[in-house]
């Protein structure tokens, strides 16, 4: 990735756009961020947000006209949030948090004329960037502020606010009268100057304002700018005055700096935001009208009212995806960490656990308002990796480890329909299918040719892993590989269950006609629902998020069945995956827990499934899950109760279908196991989720045994009757404890690791 | 990861070679990374022992650590 691709990245997540309020405060206020800490009653945390960005904040804290509110997203449910009430509460609670930091000085001056509020906030900002500043005034300065009611704005308050000034290195100079004159003094000892509207200018320098440039405050004069066109009727009058006060100071700044006035300048925002914020689950709730006569909030009113705040915030996939809250942020940064990532010359690389937990499902791109997909962010960052040869070894092992067994030639079948030369159409269960409900393959198999005579069968694999973990030469062969036995077969319609079979075809394959059996299938007429059935949450595989046409099928068949479903409301285009998708429970079993035990948390039904991966992952969880399969087949139903297969069972399960259907269907010669398949072994029950957990297969253990008596190497204990062994397989060294007990291995222990031991010799 | 892996039980007979395992000095390499530790081996065929303990603790440990790399 590019720094050109990041940027482009970065720019679809809009998390962090500003929410409305700051977007429409002229002084870019963090108004959500202070109500938030105004929620906790932290009236320090809050004046320090305030601080932060306002100027003369005691002063501007107390009759700002916080036009934010009017872009506030409260407002229709139950009004604004009163910004401004909250920070005179505020303002009155805390003391001033930090000390103002200027600049170091530049040895540059700059002239300020009136002493209205805009004249004192280019004042106070030219100052904090390091400039002398000179305010000369005809009256006191503060100008029409001194005109407040003491109520409002106590004398004492714009008196300190002035000796900040001051403090800051204003310089205060009065003149009789404000006119070109003085102007043209000032202009003789200062680079540029700043002419105040709002302070009180004799008609003749009022003249000399005209044609102002109104982004950048600069007058027709070089050198010359001018603020506070505002009188007194003005609805933001203040507001409008203090922000053109520090447009100028922006603009006298680049001036002196010799810079454009106007490139790469922040553009005002008046209230636009790209920030998107649902409003779907906020209920409408009353503004809190302040109980005391003076119209100030009392702390607990001030905390009532800032709860009121929705705090805008976007996260609509973080929201709905545990694996993005999981590692605490929003795809922004996570488009950042994994460009930092790739850019890691030497040192740890923190993110590739990230990059391959994401389950690719897409939930994310469905749900974001700019359709960001982490799926595509995480999946070429694989593809990537793998060509660099940086993925770590053991990120997907299993699964591809699993995936070439399941199409080697131990566990490939492809045939056309028994006593048939061709055939329109071929039954492709899916590789999980045939390994965990193989009895239920050979009746749907059945059925299906009860509609099709030459529909044909192919168990195999669609290469879905090698894509998953980023694999892309091995997923391109894979599937070279099967258009050539696909073109051999006649090209013949490719019938699949299983949406991720289906969503590789279609993507990778297209000249291959591949469809949803359950978009073709009638149930079979002893087909039905069980009696008395509670209704079944209904799951959709991640894989036919975008397959509506599926989706549709299968809600007929189960209507047809009789069957209810129950209210699952992330389903459809927004279903979640179970974390066998994308790999996720390879990179991150633990991460997949939380998964499954969210997912099943969003309903206290039972589930029923179209995706034999969803059936096996669900039920981890202990919840019932019941396949479609058990609906439409009754006489192979299993119990929705039942636990998931374990891997070694799988494996078996799809060796035997293999076999069973050569011997049943095409009368075939098997050819003789495999020696170390010969191997008798039992195993203790308390071990099975141990090897479950470390992902060590029967026949793996069979396999080492058998080397072991091929070699006659192992170690004996001297008297505890046990042996050890091992043996590599692959990358794995895998380790063995047992009793031999005549020719039977009893297994006690078995475990694995990838680092290569060696004897030094001396 | 210099260090000694040494389990508590050391009665281990290497077969066919039938000697006692003895704390040996072993390379375990990894992704191009080499530690030196000590470990039981056959003094005669060189054969190592590596414990379930060391296997998935340390080990694993040290094996992420390095597939992070």
């Amino acid at each position: 990735m590019d720094q050109k691709e990041l940027r482009e990245w970065e720019s679809r997540c809009i998390q962090e756009e500003p929410p409305a309020c700051t977007a429409g405060c002229p002084l870019g206020v963090d108004a959500r961020a202070f109500v938030q800490a105004m929620v906790q009653g932290d009236m320090q945390t809050a004046r320090r947000i305030l601080e932060k960005t306002m100027p003369l904040i005691g002063i501007t804290a107390r009759i700002c006209e916080a036009p934010c509110e009017n872009f506030c997203l409260r407002k229709d449910l139950g009004g604004s949030i009163a910004v401004g009430l909250l920070e005179r509460s505020c303002i009155s609670s805390a003391p001033r948090q930090g000390k103002i930091l200027c600049l170091p000085s530049r040895g540059k001056k700059t002239g300020v004329l009136g002493g209205g509020p805009s004249s004192l906030v280019a004042a106070f900002d030219l100052a904090k960037k390091g400039y002398a500043v000179t305010l000369i005034s005809s009256t006191s300065p503060g100008g029409w502020l001194s005109d407040m009611p003491s109520t409002v704005i106590p004398p004492e308050i714009l008196a300190e606010e002035l000796a900040v000034l001051e403090k800051m290195g204003v310089w205060f100079e009065s003149a009789t009268t404000l006119t070109p004159d003085v102007l043209a003094e000032v202009r003789t000892r200062c680079q540029t100057v700043y002419i105040g509207h709002d302070g009180e200018l004799d008609t003749e320098l009022c003249n000399l304002l005209a044609n102002v440039a109104p982004e950048t405050m600069a007058l027709p004069e070089e050198g010359l700018f001018t603020g506070g066109i505002a009188d007194a009727e003005h609805l933001w009058r203040y507001i409008t005055s203090v922000a053109q006060g520090r447009a100028a100071a922006l603009s006298m700044d680049r001036h002196m700096q010799g810079v454009s006035l106007t490139a790469a300048r922040p553009r005002p925002r008046h209230g636009h935001t790209d920030l998107f914020t649902s409003l779907k689950d906020v209920n409408p709730k009353a503004r809190i009208i302040p109980s005391t006569e003076n119209d100030n909030y009392s702390p607990d009113e001030a905390r009532q009212e800032a709860e009121r705040c929705i705090n805008c915030q976007c996260l609509e996939c973080v929201r709905h995806c545990v694996y993005l809250q999981e590692f605490g942020s929003y795809p922004k940064v996570y488009s950042r960490r994994v460009y930092n990532n790739e850019a890691i010359v030497k040192g740890t690389h923190q993110t590739n656990t990230f990059i391959n937990s994401c389950s690719l499902c897409g939930q994310c791109e469905i749900l974001c308002p700019h359709d960001f997909s982490m799926a595509t962010l995480c999946l070429e960052a694989r593809q990537r990796m793998v060509e660099e040869n940086r993925m770590p070894p053991s990120a997907h092992a299993f699964a591809l480890d699993e995936m070439r067994a399941a199409l080697s030639s131990q566990f490939e079948l492809v045939r056309m329909a028994p006593g048939h030369q061709s055939s329109s159409a071929i039954f492709f269960p899916g590789c999980q299918l045939a390994a965990v409900r193989p009895d239920q393959t050979i009746a749907l198999y059945h059925h299906l040719r009860a509609q099709w005579r030459d529909t044909g069968i192919w168990i195999g694999c669609c290469g879905a892993p090698a894509h998953w973990a980023g694999r892309k030469t091995e997923f391109r062969e894979i599937g070279e590989q099967f258009l050539q036995s696909w073109r051999k077969l006649g090209s013949p319609r490719v019938l699949t269950c299983c949406s991720s079979c289906l969503q590789m075809f279609r993507k990778q394959l297209p000249e291959v006609d591949a469809q949803s059996v359950w978009s073709i299938t009638a149930p079979p007429l002893n087909a039905a629902a069980p009696a008395k059935q509670l209704p079944l949450a209904l799951t959709d595989p991640c894989t036919a998020r975008n397959d509506k046409a599926t989706q549709a099928a299968v809600r007929r068949l189960i209507a047809d069945l009789g069957q209810e479903l129950a209210d699952l409301p992330l389903s459809g285009e927004l279903t979640e995956c179970c974390g066998y998708g994308g790999l996720m429970d390879n990179a991150n079993p633990e991460l997949t827990r939380k998964v499954l035990e969210n997912r099943v948390s969003q309903t206290s039904a039972d589930f029923l499934t179209y995706c034999i991966m969803c059936r096996e992952q669900l039920a981890r969880t202990g919840r019932p899950v019941l396949h479609i399969l058990d609906l439409l087949f009754p006489e192979t139903a299993r119990s929705a109760e039942e636990a998931p297969l374990g891997i070694s069972t799988r494996r078996a399960n799809r060796r035997a279908l293999k076999i069973r259907l050569q011997e049943e269907y095409f009368g075939e010669r098997i050819s003789p196991p495999e020696e170390w398949q010969g191997i008798s072994l039992k195993i203790a029950s308390e071990l099975l989720p141990i090897l479950e957990k470390r992902r060590i297969l029967t026949d793996d253990i069979r396999q080492v045994l058998w080397l072991t008596e091929q070699s006659g190497r192992y170690f004996e204990h001297q008297s505890r009757g046990i042996r050890l062994t091992s043996a590599r397989l692959g990358e794995v060294f895998f380790w063995l404890e047992y009793v031999l007990n005549g020719n039977e291995y009893l297994l006690q222990k078995a475990w694995s690791h990838r680092m290569v031991p060696a004897k030094v010799t001396k | 990861m210099s260090m000694s892996f040494l389990p508590e039980d050391m009665n281990w007979i290497c077969r066919p070679c039938g000697v006692k395992l003895q704390p040996s000095t072993v390379e375990l390499s990894y992704l191009g990374s080499v530690f030196s530790v000590e470990l039981p081996a056959c003094p005669q065929c060189g054969a190592v022992l590596i414990s379930e303990e060391l296997a998935t603790g340390r080990m694993l440990q040290v094996e992420q650590l390095l597939e992070d790399k």
